[in-house]
């Protein structure tokens, strides 16, 4: 088991920096019950995600053997941004309406489609 | 090879043989498209009907090899104005048709009475339309199966009849009309599936590589050398075959692939001819197979009775003269006594049923059953074996005459029932015990009635006595006790039907009920029943006109089969001398 | 042949059809033939008398060509033989059916026989049209029927169907005449079932009387099992010989040449055995298969040695009597066609009732021609009988003949006693024929033709004046009716025999009778334990004849009126009824004269037609019996004794019924007393109809209702429940469907929503409790993968 902290900055750290960013994510979709900081957790659990792929896509990070011009990682997290971009436009709208309905934006309060 | 170029004679008779099949069934299509009143239906019906007819007279027109195409040759022994095209080429079916002097006279009687019968619907008036779609669709099968020499071809019309059949007696029928529609139906379907089977284990039995070339060409499975550009027949891509005349000429070859000994140490051959049997006997109808006869002529419409009379009892006949006896001659030898049997069985047990009837329709229907015995009895009646040194000669006078009695029956039988319905249309009853005196309130009527019914007598003069004499003076040479039998029915015969007279045409006055609507015939009706009785006083006194037709075919089919016993049962040259020394 | 032969065909088969043309015309234009059809009587006589004369001619020109010999009635037959088998013309006008050397045809057989027929049908058949137009002119208006009641008690009222009757007459004519003229056994029955059929529709021309119609049926039903036994006959001929034809005929043999091949009567009687009986090769063929069979199964190379061997054996198996017993089937059914035609014993009981039918076809089908028909076919078929089928011949005939007459003793009809009367005649003539007499039998078939249709108009004029046919409402007629009553008086001598013996003069009956008489006594010579008996029957019968014949004319025209009513209403005929009957009475006296100083004569004429004579021959199953040769019964010491025994039994027959009905000396009611039980019997007619009814009609209609009865609770039955138990099993399918297969699918179902009914309640709504379950379930994911990745590695290793 190494030693992150001794290591010099490598892939294992940026992953790391990620798996925190995912969790904290992840953490604050359970627990927050106000809509917008759910839609924030999730932008976190995306944006750790997209460490991740640039993380992986970098060749310098992966020590450069790769054929090809390596863009891969950073194309997806493009690709992620949008989506969550997108989503984010999406959620918004549904809290808003829900607000509007609801005068709420406690998602405890959104059960009406359980099963 | 175009379908179009009429300069060729096969395109011609092509297309004069599918016409006459199919020109009802496209009749049919066009009513269904076409609005138009009742009376616009009955019309057109009747005039397809008529040009059907026209068309199978120009067919029945004698003249000889290379004179216009479809002319009958009358001195031809053959198959005659054959067309062949592959229809499902990889299990070897073929459209394949042809003409004989044992096909050609039940065709013209077909589309003679279909014309007579369509003409005797004036008076239906329940969904009008349905009926002649119905009716024309019934033609175009009849007619289909008198004309294709494929047997699955055969087998196809043989069903597409039964159909229409079913539900012109079901919807248009009398009281026990749905009885009366699936009992009929029923029993013919028992008989279609043994048909079925027979017909799957002769295809999967035969090949047809034994065959000479020769014997190839004369079949058709390869068309005629020189001659062939328009029939599209493959070569030989599978040995099996349903072509009637290859498979006959299997059937009658010397080592046959049906020899073959199929269970209970009975050939298939054997058993193949006993489902054939049974199945077309079941149409005829033969005791005790019948019951379904009566039942479906009482609750039949008149024109439908006609047809089922006239036309559809025959194809029993056909089936065992064309199919059951070349293609299993063998079982043909070994079961003559059963055939034989059969039929005078009928011919007595008609008789006496027809005695105890007292529904004029029933006793009719009794008495098709009689008469159709003749021709199982003529058909039965095996001679030529080696005691009467091969002599083919009684065995084709009996064919010959079981024959005419077809086409006699055909005539005197529709006559019959017609007769009885435009009596029925007009009181409606056919209690017997309350008719009497219609002679003089009808007198046309009772005049036409007696011919007729004289015809089904058996009347000298009249078609009835030569089938009927004919068969029972061929069948003494095969056996006597069948053919005392036989001569026995004439008293049956004499008693119910003048019986019948009797209680319907003298006698003071009529005694049921409606007597005011006994008015005398309309044209229409005398125009209906004259021409059978016109036909049945020509056979009666010229028999020769169908003789001219029959006879060659006939006989050649006997002579095949007396060759057959001579040289392949009893492995000895035919001897072909007169009796006399 | 020259070529006046061939005109003699021409013109008889002219006369043939002259009355089918009438019928033809009648059938389409007869109403419009003058008023009612009036005119239709003119055509249909013309017609006929048409055809008497052209008979007339052809007869006159083949006694041109064929002269009589001396009129030696019994000339020595064997020498004969050679130059009579050449005298007679046979032919064919077209077939109905050949198949290959088997012809059946339309064609004619003429011999004096035929031409002596054609004349008299024709003649006797002029005289009855002529006689009917007076005798139907009732139907020329309406008729008012009282013997057809309707339900409301009232006579029936119908038109009048006086061109009807005519139509059938002709037609009638024509079948007779064809029946006549056939060249084949073939055509025989065609005509013999269509005169059958015209005596039916004439029988029942009152077709409104149920009498009528009942006797109609009767008579061709009974006539259809005669017909039966000759449709037997024929195809043993038919089987047997290969042909139908009487003589020789033209045909094309297997080989296509034209060739001559013997008729019936060549192959039974050929030239090679003198024209003895023999058993002709085909029904020996016939008889022998079995061995046959074994023969050309033996030869199976080899088609020429087995022929060889097989003629070999022919005449080996031919004395061994094979084939004969065919042959003896072939005569004793072509007779069964006979007995029923000729009303002769078992099927006798249809000819009285047929006098349900107008008099005038009473006396030309069911007296004259018709019924003469039977015995005309008998000696026609005569040189094919073997001995045993002549003996039956003689027996039933014997039988007929004093069964008849003594029915006709009492009977109180008068129809009805000249109906016994014919059937009794009919049965002398049978008899004559079975003996070996067959000038005998066919000379009296033409004189009772003549009296006995005289006697029917006379009968038949009476009952025109007098409205009923029950002689004990008569009596007394012969003042008002005096040309009928002599003539019918004529006819009666002629019918007993009347005439002077050992002068051998007299009525025309007393020659044939004589005939008859002396060859049952040249048999009685010939076969003395039992012939003598058919000499009895035929002497008593000639006593009953008189008999009961004079008892009819003197209950008719002698003694006083029994019913003044009907008395005082009788007139004489008009001219056209009373003519014809003079004319019958003029031949019933003379028909078998020898015209004056010649040989020329019905006699000698019919003589020329005698078939090659029975021999001294034996049947095969009965060797002892004897047919004499005919012309042994016309030695003096057999003619003579007949004659005067024929004579002396007429005589007191005569007495017997002048003193009971003539002079009144004796009451019949006392002889009636005295033998009430044997009058019972008469007068029932032996209870034969009951007897019918009971053994043969009621049976085959119970029969027949059993079968029925078996197509609809039997087949039908077995069909139908056939059909229920199909629908039982389908409806046990329906319930096992139900029951286990339906249960089960339903059961998958039910388990499957109980299932999603406990996994709803995962689904909370909530959120944030959605996210915690896909963290744990993702790390569980990882979890169970990791270890199997795991284990998967370990297995790549």
């Amino acid at each position: 088991m190494m030693n992150l902290l001794t290591q010099p900055v490598g892939l294992s750290h940026y992953l790391a920096v990620s798996a925190v960013l995912f969790v904290c994510g992840f953490l604050c979709m359970a627990t927050k019950r106000n809509i917008l900081g759910v839609l924030m957790g999730i932008e976190l659990v995306l944006n750790g995600a997209n460490l991740n792929f640039v993380a992986f896509g970098s060749r310098l990070l992966r020590g450069g053997t790769s054929d090809g011009l390596g863009l891969d990682g950073q194309a997806i997290a493009l690709f992620v941004i949008i989506l969550a971009a997108a989503e984010a436009a999406g959620a918004l709208a549904i809290a808003l309406n829900f607000y509007h309905t609801h005068a709420t934006v406690d998602v405890d309060r959104a059960e009406e489609l359980k099963g | 090879m175009s379908l179009f170029d009429f300069n060729d004679p096969q395109v011609v008779l092509t297309w004069l043989l599918s016409l006459i099949i199919f020109l009802p069934a496209a009749g049919a299509l066009l009513l269904c498209l076409v609005p138009g009143k009742d009376g616009w239906c009955r019309g057109f019906s009747l005039a397809v009907t008529a040009v059907v007819f026209l068309l199978t007279v120009w067919l029945a027109l004698p003249g000889g090899q290379g004179g216009l195409p479809g002319r009958f040759n009358l001195s031809g022994d053959q198959m005659q104005n054959m067309v062949c095209y592959a229809w499902i080429p990889s299990f070897n079916i073929f459209y394949f048709l042809g003409v004989d002097g044992i096909s050609l006279p039940l065709v013209l009687l077909t589309s003679f009475l279909s014309v007579l019968a369509m003409w005797a619907s004036w008076p239906i008036t329940k969904h009008v339309r349905a009926y002649c779609v119905l009716f024309l669709l019934l033609e175009t099968g009849m007619l289909g199966v008198f004309l294709s020499l494929d047997f699955f071809l055969f087998y196809v019309f043989w069903e597409v009849m039964l159909l229409p059949m079913y539900f012109l007696i079901g919807i248009w029928g009398g009281p026990r009309r749905e009885y009366a529609a699936i009992k009929f139906f029923l029993f013919t379907l028992v008989g279609s599936v043994m048909i079925l089977v027979a017909m799957l284990m002769l295809y999967f039995a035969s090949d047809l590589n034994r065959l000479t070339l020769d014997q190839l060409i004369a079949c058709r499975v390869i068309p005629p050398l020189g001659a062939g550009s328009t029939a599209l027949v493959t070569p030989l891509a599978s040995s099996h075959t349903f072509n009637l005349l290859a498979l006959a000429q299997l059937g009658q070859s010397g080592g046959s692939p049906f020899q073959q000994i199929l269970f209970w140490s009975h050939s298939l051959s054997w058993w193949a001819f006993v489902l054939l049997f049974i199945g077309f006997v079941i149409k005829l109808p033969a005791v005790p197979v019948h019951t379904w006869l009566p039942d479906a002529h009482v609750e039949a419409p008149t024109p439908i009775s006609m047809i089922l009379a006239g036309v559809l009892l025959k194809m029993g006949g056909y089936g065992v003269l064309r199919i059951c006896y070349p293609i299993c001659p063998d079982a043909g030898y070994e079961l003559a006594w059963f055939v034989a049997g059969l039929g005078t069985l009928s011919m007595i047990y008609g008789a006496l049923a027809a005695m105890a009837q007292s529904d004029f329709k029933r006793l009719v229907a009794y008495s098709s059953v009689s008469h159709m015995g003749y021709v199982l009895l003529g058909i039965g009646a095996w001679s030529a074996v080696a005691g009467s040194q091969y002599d083919p000669h009684y065995w084709q006078m009996a064919m010959n005459g079981a024959m005419f009695q077809m086409i006699a029956h055909g005539l005197s039988s529709a006559g019959m029932f017609f007769l009885v319905g435009v009596v029925y249309e007009r009181v409606h009853h056919r209690n017997l015990d309350q008719f009497g005196g219609l002679f003089a309130r009808m007198p046309v009527y009772g005049g036409l009635s007696m011919g007729i019914f004289f015809a089904a007598l058996g009347l000298p003069g009249l078609c009835g006595f030569i089938g009927e004499v004919f068969v029972v003076l061929g069948v003494w040479s095969y056996s006597k006790v069948l053919a005392v039998v036989a001569a026995s029915v004439v008293i049956l015969t004499a008693g119910y039907i003048l019986w019948t007279i009797q209680r319907v045409y003298l006698g003071a006055e009529y005694k049921g009920p409606h007597a005011e609507a006994l008015k005398p015939m309309s044209r229409r009706e005398v125009a209906i029943a004259a021409p059978l009785l016109a036909f049945a006083i020509l056979f009666g006194v010229y028999p020769q006109a169908l003789w001219n037709y029959i006879t060659p075919t006939v006989n050649k089919t006997v002579t095949v089969m007396a060759n057959w016993t001579a040289n392949v049962k009893d492995h000895s040259p035919a001897v072909q001398e007169p009796i006399q020394p | 042949m020259t070529a006046n032969s061939n005109l003699i065909p021409s013109l008889l088969g002219l006369a043939w059809l002259l009355p089918l043309a009438s019928f033809v015309l009648i059938v389409f234009f007869g109403p419009r033939m003058g008023k009612a059809g009036k005119h239709a009587a003119l055509v249909a006589t013309a017609a006929i008398a048409t055809a008497f004369a052209l008979s007339f001619a052809a007869l006159v020109l083949w006694l041109l060509q064929n002269p009589l010999s001396a009129p030696n009635p019994g000339g020595h037959a064997a020498e004969r033989v050679a130059a009579e088998s050449a005298k007679a013309l046979s032919g064919e006008w077209y077939a109905l059916g050949v198949f290959g050397p088997l012809r059946i045809g339309i064609g004619y057989y003429i011999d004096s026989l035929t031409l002596a027929m054609f004349c008299m049908v024709t003649f006797v058949s002029s005289c009855i049209h002529v006689y009917s137009i007076g005798y139907m002119h009732e139907e020329l208006s309406e008729v008012v029927d009282p013997l057809a009641p309707l339900a409301n008690g009232q006579p029936l009222r119908r038109r009048g169907r006086f061109c009807r009757f005519f139509q059938y007459l002709s037609l009638f004519c024509f079948s007779m005449l064809g029946l006549v003229l056939a060249g084949n056994v073939a055509m025989v029955f065609v005509f013999w079932e269509l005169v059958g059929i015209c005596s039916y529709l004439l029988i029942g021309f009152y077709r409104e009387r149920t009498s009528a119609s009942n006797a109609g049926n009767k008579a061709f039903i009974v006539n259809r099992v005669g017909d039966f036994g000759m449709i037997i006959g024929m195809m043993a001929l038919w089987t047997g010989m290969g042909t139908l034809s009487f003589g020789d005929y033209r045909a094309v043999d297997t080989a296509g040449h034209r060739v001559t091949l013997p008729g019936i009567f060549s192959q039974v009687r050929p030239a090679e055995t003198k024209h003895q009986l023999q058993v002709p090769d085909g029904m020996v063929k016939l008889a022998s298969r079995p061995q046959i069979e074994r023969i050309v199964l033996a030869h199976r190379r080899d088609t020429r040695t087995a022929t060889a061997a097989i003629a070999g054996q022919l005449r080996g198996w031919r004395s061994q009597g094979l084939g004969y017993g065919l042959l003896v089937v072939a005569g004793l059914g072509i007779f069964c066609g006979c007995v029923g035609k000729s009303a002769q014993f078992p099927l006798h009981l249809w000819l009285p009732d047929a006098m349900e039918g107008p008099t005038p076809v009473s006396a030309l089908i069911h007296a004259a021609t018709m019924v003469a028909a039977g015995v005309y076919l008998v000696g026609r078929f005569y040189p094919v009988f073997t001995p045993e089928v002549l003996l039956v011949v003689a027996i039933v005939g014997c039988i007929t003949l004093f069964l008849a007459a003594s029915i006709a003793l009492t009977a109180t009809d008068i129809k009805r006693v000249l109906a016994y009367s014919t059937v009794s005649q009919l049965g002398y003539m049978m008899l004559a024929l079975g003996l070996g007499g067959w000038l005998a039998g066919i000379l009296h078939l033409f004189t009772h033709a003549c009296f006995k249709s005289l006697l029917f108009l006379c009968s038949g004029s009476v009952i025109h004046a007098c409205g009923t046919n029950e002689m004990p409402r008569m009596g007394g007629l012969l003042k008002k009716m005096p040309y009928t009553a002599i003539t019918m008086l004529v006819g009666c001598l002629a019918i007993a025999g009347a005439g002077v013996p050992l002068l051998a003069v007299g009525f025309s009956g007393f020659y044939s009778k004589d005939l008859i008489v002396a060859q049952a006594l040249s048999f009685r010579a010939s076969n003395p334990p039992f012939g003598g008996l058919f000499f009895y029957v035929a002497v008593i019968g000639a006593g009953m004849t008189a008999c009961y014949i004079f008892r009819m004319w003197y209950l008719t025209f002698a003694g006083e009126p029994r019913d003044e009513h009907i008395h005082h209403h009788a007139h004489e005929s008009p001219k056209v009824m009373t003519v014809p009957l003079v004319i019958l009475a003029t031949l019933s006296v003379v028909a078998a004269w020898n015209l004056f100083g010649t040989g020329y004569g019905l006699q000698p004429l019919l003589e020329q037609a005698r078939p090659v004579e029975q021999s001294i021959a034996h049947g095969v199953f009965l060797p002892g019996v004897t047919m004499p040769f005919e012309h042994e019964a016309h030695v003096p010491q057999i003619h003579t004794p007949a004659e005067l025994v024929a004579f002396l039994a007429a005589l007191i027959g005569f007495v017997l019924a002048t003193a009971f009905y003539g002079v009144r000396k004796w009451d019949p009611e006392d002889a009636r007393r005295t033998f009430a039980g044997i009058h019972r019997f008469l007068v029932h007619k032996w209870w034969f109809d009951e007897l019918y009814s009971f053994a043969l009609v009621r049976p085959v209609l119970r029969i027949s209702g059993w079968v029925a009865a078996c197509d609809q609770r039997g087949i039908d039955w077995l069909i139908d429940h056939l059909a229920i138990s199909v629908a039982a099993v389908a409806r046990f399918d329906d319930w096992f469907d139900r029951l286990f297969v339906d249960r089960l699918v339903n059961l998958v179902a039910q388990w499957t929503y109980a299932v999603g009914l406990r996994l709803r309640r995962l689904q909370t709504g909530n959120v944030r409790q959605y996210v915690m379950w896909l963290a744990v379930g993702t790390v569980m994911l990882f979890v169970v993968m990791s270890l199997y990745w795991n284990l998967a590695l370990a297995a790549g290793m």
